[in-house]
C-alpha cells in the first residue's frame, strides 16, 4: 500500500494501480474517461482524465519530506496536466481534479468532442445512458462555439457486420471498440482508417465484424456510434427496467440483465427488448458471446405451446385445462406402476428438476434420465471440481490449464475468452483435440491424439508426454477443462475419470482454481446431477423403453436420430415443452406448457457449481407455467403434500434433500457485494457498459474434495474407439455456436451467421472419395442420413468426418459412429 | 502463390527477410501493390495480407494512415503539385490551376485517357525549384506550363511505344 493525496485528503492504495481506478474505487472521486475501460490497456487518447499532478519532494540526499515556510510538505508539481488514466499511483502522489485548470481542461476536451458530434441525443439509442451525454452535462461548456454548418456529415448506417453497426457521425475515435477486439477477443477485425479528423472505424475483413463478442463492444462504445442490429431504434435506454438473469445456453452461466418494457409487439406484455451482461467477476466478468445477447427470440416464438392438450380417443390433440390434463396424467401414472422414467433437458432449472424428482419419487421409479447425453462425468466435477472461489480471472503465472476434447470457443464462447486472457497473464495453456480448434491459435501447447482416444492419452500422458505432464503436475494451480468431442458416452466417462486421477494424483483437488470443469450442454448440467438425472439412465431408458414417459424441455428428435425407434416403443408420452411443433408432439398423450427462463424464476447450477438465480422478467405465454409448478401440482395429485407456491420454496425443499446444496437459499444466492472494477454503477462514464449486479452473485458448492473426505482415485475404464475401415469413416458430430436448435432458431437475426448444413473432410479421403469442397455428400450412420456440403480442408483428420450437431433438419448423432459418405450427384 | 508473389517474387523475398517478422514488411510491400495496379486496390491489400499473415482490416488501416498509399484508382501519372506558401509565391498555384485546366481535370481527377491524375500537396521540399511537382514519386522541377507540355507529350509517348513495343 502506498499513501496518494487525492484533494488535499489522504489514501491508502494498493502500489501500482492505475490512478482513475484507485480514484474511484478508494476516493470515491470520479475522473472523467472516455478512451480508458478498467479492462483494457490505457491508451491516454481522450485527454477527458487530465488532472492536476505532483510529487511530494523529498530531499535527495537525507530522503526527508522538504517542508515548505508553513511546515506543510512541498509538493513539486508537474508543469502541465497529466492524463491520470496512463498513471501508475505511487508513494507521494498528489492529485487535484476540483482545480478551475482542471474544469477549464474537461471543458474544452468536451467541446473538442462536439465540434462534430450530433446533438440529436432524444433519437439516439445511447441517450440517457450515455458517457458522452453525462459527461457533457456535468463538465461540458453549455453553449457551443461551433457553427452547426461546420460539422461534418458522415455515413450513420454503416453495417460492420450482420450484427453491428457504425454511425461514422457520433463516433468520437476512443478505439474500445477496436482494443476490445485486438486486445481482449484476439481477432484485430476492427482498425482506424485515416486520420485527424477523418478517422474512422472500419473492417476490411471478409466475413466482416463477425465474432463471437461482438455485441460486447455497442455496451462499452461510449457514445451512440455502435448499436446492435437486435436493439437498433428498439426502445429508450429510460424505458427500459433491468431484470437480472442468466444466459440459458452454456455451462458458463453468464449472468445477463433482461431490459424488459411493457411493449405492443408482445400484446402490452413485459418484453426483452435487449440482454445485456451483468457484473460477475467470478463468471464472465462484464462480457457475455452474441448468442446469449441476441438468442432471446425463441422465448416469444410463435411455436411455444399455449395450452395443455390430451390426445382424445380418435388420437386427436385437444386442447384443454390445466387441472383436467393433470388429473389425466396423474390417473395414467398411477396406472403405470413403477414403469415410469422420465428425460430432462439441461435447460430445466433446479427446481424444475427436484419437482420432476419428486413425481418419480411418487411413482416409485428413479429412472431419471439427463438430456442430451453426451457428456458423463458430472460426479466427478461434484467430487473434485473447481474448488469454492474459483476465478478463470485469478489464473496467472505459474497456473496451467488443459482443454481436452473440446471447440471452446464453440462450447462455451466466455470461458475461451477468460482464457485466452489467462494465456496472457502467463498461464500455461495447453490443447488435446484430434483437430485443430480456434483455441490452439491462443494455446501455448497443441497436442494431437486420434478420434476417440482422448482418455489414453490423458491416462498414458506420463509415459507418452512426460514434459507435458511434468508441466502440468508442477504448476500451481491446474484446472482440466473437458469436452466430449469424438467420445462415445463411455469414452467421456474413461476421459473424466483419468482428468480426475491426474487432478487428485497431483494434488490439484479440493481448493480454488484447481480441479475438474467441462462443457456441459445447457446451463444447468451440473444441476441435473444434483438432482439425480444423468445421461447414463437415459441410456438405460433408450434401451428399455418404459411403459409411460415424461419428457421434459428435451428435443429428442432434432438431438438423436434414433429417437423415432425407441420413443416409439413407450406406450404413453408426456411433453412438457416450449414449442407446440416439436416433433414429438406427434407422439405425445399429453403436452404440457412450460414457461421459458424469461417469464420465470429460477435457478441454473453451472459448470463451476455456481447455483445462480434469474428472475421474473417477460409476460407470460397463453396458459404455459413455470415447469416446477407443474410439476409440484401433479406431484400433489400423487400424494406428495400440498403444492409449492414458489420457486423459493422448491429451494428450500432441495436445500433439506440434497447434501450438495445444503444452506443454500434465494436470500443467499442474491447477496451483492461491490465487485472491481466497479462498472454501471452511479458514476458518469461506464453507462450503458454493463450492468451492476443486483441479482446476485450466487453460490458455489462444495465439492466432496474440499468436505474433507477422502478422495481416491479409480481405474480408468477405457473403451476401444471405433476405427475406421475399408469404406466406413468416423463421423463425429461437432458442437458449433450458431446453430438450428429450436432455442436458437427463432431469432431471425442471426440467420445469416448460421452455417449452411457442411461437413469438414479430409483432403486425402476427399480425393479417394471423389469429393470437392462444396460437393453435396450423403452421410449415412445406422439411424442417420443426412446430406450436407463438403468442405475439404485440412481440417478434420484422416478417416474422420466433422459433422457439426443441428445444421441439419435431420438429427445428427450425439456421439461418435462409423458410416459411409458418398458423393451426390 | 498469389499474384503479388508470383510477378515479384525476388522483391518481395527481399524484402521480408530484412525484417524479424513479416508484419514488418507491410509498408513496401504495399507500394510493391500500389506499383501493380496504380492504387492501392482491394485485391493487392488482401494479398499483402496474406503475404504478411496479417488481418486484411489492420493492412487497409496501414494504408489508409499513410497519404503517400493511394486508395482510389490513378493515372498512370500521378501529378502531384505542391502549392505551399513559398512555392505559391514562385507561381505554383497559378501553376496549379493552368495544368488543371490543359488536362481538363478537377483536382484530384484523372484524365479522360487514364493517363494522369492531378492533386495538390504539401511541402515536397523543393521550394527554391518551384513550381515543381512529384510525378509517381519523382521530382520534376523549376516549371511552367511550356515544359509542363513538353514533359506530358513525353510521358504519352513514353506510353505508347510501352503499348506499341508490347505488340
Amino acid at each position: 500500500m502506498v499513501k496518494i493525496y487525492i484533494d488535499d485528503r489522504e489514501y491508502d492504495v494498493p502500489a501500482g494501480m492505475n490512478l482513475v481506478d484507485a480514484a474511484k474505487w478508494h476516493a470515491d472521486n470520479d475522473i472523467p474517461v472516455f478512451c480508458y475501460h478498467p479492462k483494457m490497456e490505457p491508451v491516454g487518447m481522450c485527454r477527458m482524465c487530465l488532472v492536476q499532478q505532483g510529487a511530494i519532494e523529498k530531499d535527495r540526499a537525507t530522503g526527508e519530506v522538504v517542508l515548505d515556510e508553513h511546515g506543510q510538505p512541498k509538493v513539486r508539481w508537474m508543469p502541465k496536466l497529466q492524463t491520470a488514466c496512463t498513471q501508475r499511483v505511487t508513494d507521494g502522489m498528489v492529485i487535484r481534479t476540483n482545480t478551475a485548470e482542471v474544469d477549464q481542461a474537461r471543458q474544452n476536451v468536451i467541446e473538442f468532442l462536439l465540434t462534430s458530434h450530433p446533438l440529436d441525443c432524444p433519437i439516439c439509442d445511447k441517450g440517457g445512458e450515455c458517457p458522452l451525454q453525462n459527461l457533457t452535462m456535468e463538465h461540458g461548456p453549455g453553449m457551443s462555439r461551433m457553427q452547426f454548418q461546420d460539422k461534418q456529415h458522415l455515413d450513420k448506417h454503416v453495417p460492420l457486420g450482420d450484427l453491428i453497426y457504425l454511425d461514422e457521425e457520433r463516433c468520437i475515435q476512443c478505439a474500445r471498440c477496436v482494443r476490445f477486439q485486438d486486445e481482449l477477443v484476439g481477432d484485430d477485425v476492427l482498425a482506424f482508417h485515416e486520420r485527424g479528423r477523418r478517422l474512422q472505424i472500419i473492417t476490411n475483413s471478409n466475413p466482416g465484424f463477425d465474432t463471437y463478442f461482438s455485441g460486447n463492444t455497442t455496451d462499452i462504445c461510449p457514445v451512440g456510434a455502435l448499436t446492435t442490429a437486435d436493439f437498433r431504434f428498439g426502445a429508450r435506454p429510460w424505458e427500459l427496467t433491468e431484470v437480472p438473469s442468466i444466459d440459458p445456453f452454456d455451462a458458463a452461466g453468464s449472468n445477463i440483465s433482461l431490459s424488459i418494457r411493457l411493449d405492443r409487439d408482445f400484446g402490452g406484455k413485459a418484453m426483452i427488448k435487449r440482454v445485456m451482461p451483468r457484473q460477475n467477476e467470478s463468471v464472465n466478468e462484464i462480457w457475455i458471446s452474441d448468442k446469449a445477447r441476441f438468442g432471446h427470440h425463441f422465448t416469444r416464438s410463435e411455436n411455444r405451446a399455449q395450452s395443455p392438450m390430451i390426445r382424445n380417443a380418435n388420437g386427436q390433440l385437444m386442447q384443454t385445462t390445466w387441472e383436467e390434463a393433470l388429473k389425466s396424467v396423474a390417473s395414467i401414472l398411477k396406472a403405470a406402476g413403477k414403469d415410469v422414467a422420465a428425460i430432462a433437458g439441461s435447460q430445466m432449472s433446479n427446481e424444475d428438476l427436484w419437482a420432476l424428482r419428486e413425481v418419480m419419487s411418487a411413482v416409485g421409479s428413479t429412472r431419471l434420465g439427463a438430456w442430451p447425453i453426451t457428456h458423463a462425468g458430472a460426479d466427478l466435477v461434484a467430487q473434485v471440481g473447481v474448488g469454492v472461489g474459483s476465478n478463470l480471472g485469478d489464473l496467472g503465472k505459474g497456473d496451467a490449464v488443459l482443454i481436452i476434447a473440446s471447440d471452446l470457443e464453440e462450447e462455451v464462447p466466455i470461458w475461451r475468452l477468460r482464457l485466452k486472457l489467462a494465456k496472457e497473464r502467463g498461464v500455461f495453456l495447453a490443447v488435446a483435440n484430434a483437430r485443430h480448434t480456434r483455441m490452439e491459435d491462443f494455446a501455448t501447447a497443441c497436442l494431437r491424439y486420434d478420434y476417440g482416444m482422448a482418455a489414453h492419452f490423458l491416462s498414458n500422458l506420463r509415459a507418452e508426454n512426460p514434459d507435458l505432464a511434468q508441466q502440468l503436475a508442477q504448476a500451481n494451480n491446474l484446472i482440466i477443462l473437458t469436452g466430449a468431442e469424438g467420445l462415445s458416452l463411455d469414452g467421456s466417462r474413461a476421459l473424466m475419470q483419468a482428468a480426475a486421477n491426474f487432478l487428485i494424483e497431483t494434488g490439484h483437488v479440493g481448493k480454488p482454481n484447481n480441479g475438474l470443469l467441462s462443457t456441459f450442454p445447457g446451463p444447468n448440467g451440473m444441476g441435473q446431477y444434483y438432482m439425480g438425472f444423468t445421461p447414463e439412465n437415459t441410456q438405460d431408458i433408450m434401451i428399455n423403453p418404459p411403459k409411460v414417459l415424461i419428457v421434459a424441455q428435451a428435443d429428442l428428435y432434432h438431438d438423436d436420430p434414433s429417437a423415432s425407434q425407441w420413443v416409439h416403443e413407450v406406450e404413453t408420452v408426456i411433453n412438457l415443452t416450449l414449442f407446440a411443433d416439436e416433433t414429438l408432439s406427434h407422439e405425445a398423450h399429453t403436452i404440457l406448457p412450460i414457461q421459458s427462463f424469461a417469464e420465470r424464476d429460477g435457478t441454473f447450477t453451472n459448470g463451476e457449481r455456481r447455483v445462480q438465480r434469474f428472475y421474473t422478467a417477460q409476460g407470460p405465454i397463453a396458459d404455459a407455467l413455470p415447469a416446477w409448478q407443474v410439476l409440484s401440482r401433479l406431484g400433489e395429485k400423487l400424494g406428495r403434500g400440498k403444492a409449492k407456491l414458489s420457486a423459493a420454496t422448491v429451494m428450500a425443499d432441495i436445500a433439506k434433500n440434497v447434501p450438495a446444496f445444503a444452506g443454500v437459499t434465494y436470500k443467499e444466492i442474491s447477496n451483492v457485494k461491490r465487485q472491481f472494477p466497479d462498472v454501471g454503477g452511479r458514476d458518469l462514464y461506464y453507462g450503458g457498459t454493463a450492468y451492476q449486479n443486483r441479482g446476485g452473485l450466487g453460490v458455489q458448492l462444495k465439492t466432496t474434495a474440499e468436505s474433507g473426505e477422502a478422495i481416491n482415485t479409480a481405474p480408468v475404464e477405457l473403451v476401444n474407439a471405433p476405427r475406421s475401415q475399408a469404406g466406413q469413416m468416423l463421423i463425429v458430430p461437432t458442437t458449433v455456436l450458431y446453430n438450428r436448435e429450436r432455442t436458437f432458431l427463432p431469432s431471425a437475426l442471426m440467420h445469416p451467421r448460421v452455417m449452411m448444413p457442411y461437413a469438414e473432410i479430409n483432403s486425402a479421403d476427399a480425393a479417394k472419395l471423389g469429393i470437392k469442397s462444396g460437393d453435396v455428400v450423403e452421410i449415412v450412420a445406422d439411424t442417420m442420413r443426412v446430406r450436407v456440403k463438403a468442405h475439404v480442408n485440412g481440417g478434420a483428420p484422416e478417416g474422420s468426418i466433422v459433422l457439426p450437431r443441428h445444421l441439419t433438419t435431420e438429427a445428427v448423432p450425439m456421439t461418435m459412429t462409423l458410416g459411409r459418405v458418398s458423393k451426390v450427384d | 502463390m498469389n499474384q503479388l508473389q508470383q510477378k515479384y517474387q525476388d522483391r518481395i523475398t527481399h524484402t521480408l527477410s530484412k525484417y524479424p517478422d513479416k508484419r514488418s514488411a507491410v509498408m513496401p510491400l504495399l507500394y510493391i501493390a500500389q506499383e501493380e495496379y496504380g492504387w492501392v486496390s482491394p485485391e493487392g491489400i488482401d494479398q499483402v495480407a496474406e503475404i504478411c499473415d496479417m488481418d486484411a482490416t489492420q493492412v487497409k488501416s496501414i494504408a489508409g494512415f499513410y497519404t503517400m498509399y493511394s486508395e482510389k484508382p490513378k493515372g498512370k501519372y500521378w501529378l502531384q503539385v505542391c502549392t505551399d506558401l513559398p512555392c505559391a509565391l514562385r507561381g505554383a498555384d497559378q501553376f496549379h490551376e493552368d495544368l488543371k485546366a490543359y488536362l481538363e481535370v478537377e483536382e484530384g481527377g484523372t484524365t479522360a485517357d487514364g493517363m494522369f491524375t492531378v492533386e495538390h500537396v504539401m511541402c515536397l521540399a523543393a521550394c527554391d525549384k518551384a513550381p515543381m511537382l512529384q510525378c509517381n514519386f519523382h521530382f520534376a522541377e523549376n516549371l511552367d506550363m511550356d515544359k509542363m507540355k513538353v514533359l506530358i507529350e513525353q510521358w504519352r509517348n513514353e506510353v505508347n511505344q510501352q503499348v506499341n513495343g508490347s505488340r
